[in-house]
């Protein structure tokens, strides 16, 4: 059983049935998945959503799948946090952390629209699945392909972190690293595409796959007690995250789980790679690309294909858009850490520095609940905080050593005579 | 004035299989009204109900996206190549285009030359301004990127600044 009516195109409002296909062949415009809403909101209550197993499988009828699921069972339900720590850091009363720095299998919020795009090339029967990547989206591809049975071939920046590379690798696909940055990785997987028929789950896949990250926004909800904060701080680098928590909070308001919908939504963005973020300042209602610079390698995209979607969103729920630049992620990074115990990698660093800014800014109030998106873990890109965390102290097996050399730099807690 | 408009393959059928039309036009908006009215067809596929150039549609003057030009007020000469771009399909593949600004003391040295006899690299002047004060050229540049960072180099240490000419990637 299933609620899909069929594509439609996001610009001209064509419609077409299902298929593996992403552009109206009509004006060029990216295609969406429609549903029955009516039918969904008989079916699907709160009550029902309590009772079944806690993945984001738990919201089936609002995803794109003809059937059940059959790759990726387990992915989602991720924790969220109230961070007190952070909040005190910050100034500010309420703050919330959902983290998909430990969502499964692959550590990463990818796992959401890989298990969700890799079910859907079984369903229309491809036998290679493929992908543009960043680098998380490559660990996912080549893990859930692996657990699906399906062959896989993956294409990267050749330049990626070891983390990421050794991540995908592991998983015996295919990987190639190209001589160039994502946008130009991108552009080649876009003309194989044309050639080849595989799964491409950005690509050919991207109406159903981006519908995965629906779910970050409905855990969300459901982790809140049925509500949304006021304020959702999200990292952007293709820009479909931001657009599709969004449209999660619009569909559970629609179907009547959510009551009111007054969130408004902010974009993180590094400054070296800020296509978004600059065209919200701007005002302009176009991306102009970019040639990205930045240690966030996983937000590095030049030419964001939902930019413009992004900007939408942003504006249209009254929020704002924010970049921070390297010193400030690996900062960031460290003040999450030493905060709330959590380990993100270089794009939590950007959407904590973000939300940092707007508060220090007076943009988001310090008052009213806000909550920070992180996507991704920390053991993925250890190389930019190599240096930035100090060293170990080593010393020889011997107390004379640790009162020496560790005890008069920390003078902590006082030496107490050994009885018998 | 004509120039020439690359047609891309979904609207071919409209221009009568045609991958090149000829068109005529002082500024890419006036060329795409001449093409509106050649080919009727194209109109709802590069217009919305508005008149206005549908948003995932890119043109191109020369390899250099209209957006980073003067839109549709962008000024054509004769020979002019134009082509029409679906934002989301593949295709063209990106040269690198930078622009040169050479410090004043630089302006007398082949620097472009150098450029292309000390590394593997093929250099193709797209366009420049050279006086006795000041000097910027825009160049294609062809080759390795490894070869392509050394010359980056090459160039940092003498002084010349070099910036990317941002043409749109194309997803």
């Amino acid at each position: 059983m299933n609620y899909i009516k069929g594509l439609k195109c996001k610009e001209c409002n064509r419609e077409f049935p299902i298929s593996p296909v992403h552009v109206c062949e009509f004006c060029f415009g990216p295609l969406e998945v429609v549903y029955e809403y009516g039918e969904i909101k008989k079916v699907l209550t709160r009550e029902k959503i309590k009772q079944r197993s806690k993945s984001m499988w738990r919201y089936q009828e609002l995803l794109p799948l003809g059937g059940d699921p059959t790759v990726g069972i387990n992915v989602g339900f991720t924790p969220l946090i109230k961070a007190e720590g952070l909040a005190k850091a910050l100034g500010v009363k309420e703050l919330y952390i959902k983290n998909d720095a430990v969502n499964c299998p692959t550590l990463s919020f990818k796992d959401r629209v890989v298990s969700v795009a890799v079910s859907k090339a079984k369903e229309f029967g491809f036998d290679v699945v493929a992908c543009a990547s960043t680098g998380n989206l490559a660990n996912s591809v080549a893990a859930l392909s692996a657990a699906g049975g399906l062959k896989s071939y993956i294409f990267i920046p050749y330049d990626l972190e070891q983390g990421k590379i050794l991540g995908t690798l592991i998983y015996g696909t295919n990987l190639i690293g190209i001589k160039g940055s994502y946008d130009e990785v991108n552009r080649l997987c876009s003309e194989i595409a044309e050639n080849y028929r595989w799964a491409f789950v950005n690509i050919n896949l991207r109406p159903f796959y981006s519908e995965g990250s629906k779910t970050f926004g409905f855990e969300i909800a459901e982790q809140l007690g049925w509500e949304v904060p006021r304020h959702v701080v999200v990292p952007m680098a293709g820009g479909s995250l931001i657009t599709k928590i969004w449209k999660g909070f619009k569909e559970f308001e629609e179907i009547g789980i959510l009551e009111k919908v007054d969130t408004k939504i902010y974009g993180a963005q590094a400054s070296g790679a800020n296509p978004i973020v600059s065209a919200f300042k701007k005002g302009m209602d176009w991306i102009k690309p970019q040639r990205p610079h930045t240690i966030a390698k996983s937000l590095a995209i030049g030419n964001p294909a939902d930019g413009y979607y992004a900007l939408k969103t942003i504006r249209g729920s009254g929020g704002w858009a924010e970049d921070v630049s390297d010193l400030e992620i690996v900062e960031s990074m460290k003040l999450l850490a030493n905060t709330e115990g959590i380990f993100t990698e270089t794009a939590g660093g950007v959407t904590v520095g973000a939300t940092k800014k707007l508060i220090e800014q007076g943009i988001i109030p310090r008052d009213e609940s806000i909550l920070i998106s992180i996507t991704g873990n920390g053991l993925k890109t250890q190389e930019v905080i190599q240096d930035r965390v100090g060293r170990p102290l080593i010393i020889e097996a011997k107390l004379s050593d640790f009162e020496e050399i560790v005890q008069p730099k920390h003078q902590e807690g006082r030496r107490v005579q050994a009885t018998l | 004035m004509e120039v020439h408009v690359r047609i891309p393959t979904p609207l071919k059928k409209i221009t009568g299989e045609q991958d090149i039309v000829k068109a005529e036009g002082k500024t890419v908006g006036e060329v795409i009204r001449w093409l509106t009215t050649t080919y009727p067809g194209l109109r709802e596929r590069l217009q919305d109900e508005k008149g206005e150039l549908r948003r995932f549609i890119n043109i191109y003057v020369n390899d250099e996206d209209i957006r980073f030009i003067r839109n549709l007020e962008t000024p054509l000469k004769e020979g002019d190549r134009i082509s029409i771009i679906p934002a989301i399909a593949g295709g063209s593949s990106l040269r690198r285009k930078v622009t040169l600004y050479f410090p004043p003391e630089r302006i007398r040295e082949p620097v472009i030359y150098n450029i292309g006899h000390r590394f593997s690299l093929v250099t193709n002047i797209r366009s420049a301004n050279v006086s006795e004060k000041v000097g910027w050229v825009t160049l294609e540049i062809d080759g390795e990127e490894g070869e392509y960072r050394k010359a980056l180099n090459y160039l940092n240490e003498i002084g010349v600044k070099v910036e990317p000419v941002e043409k749109g990637v194309i997803e």
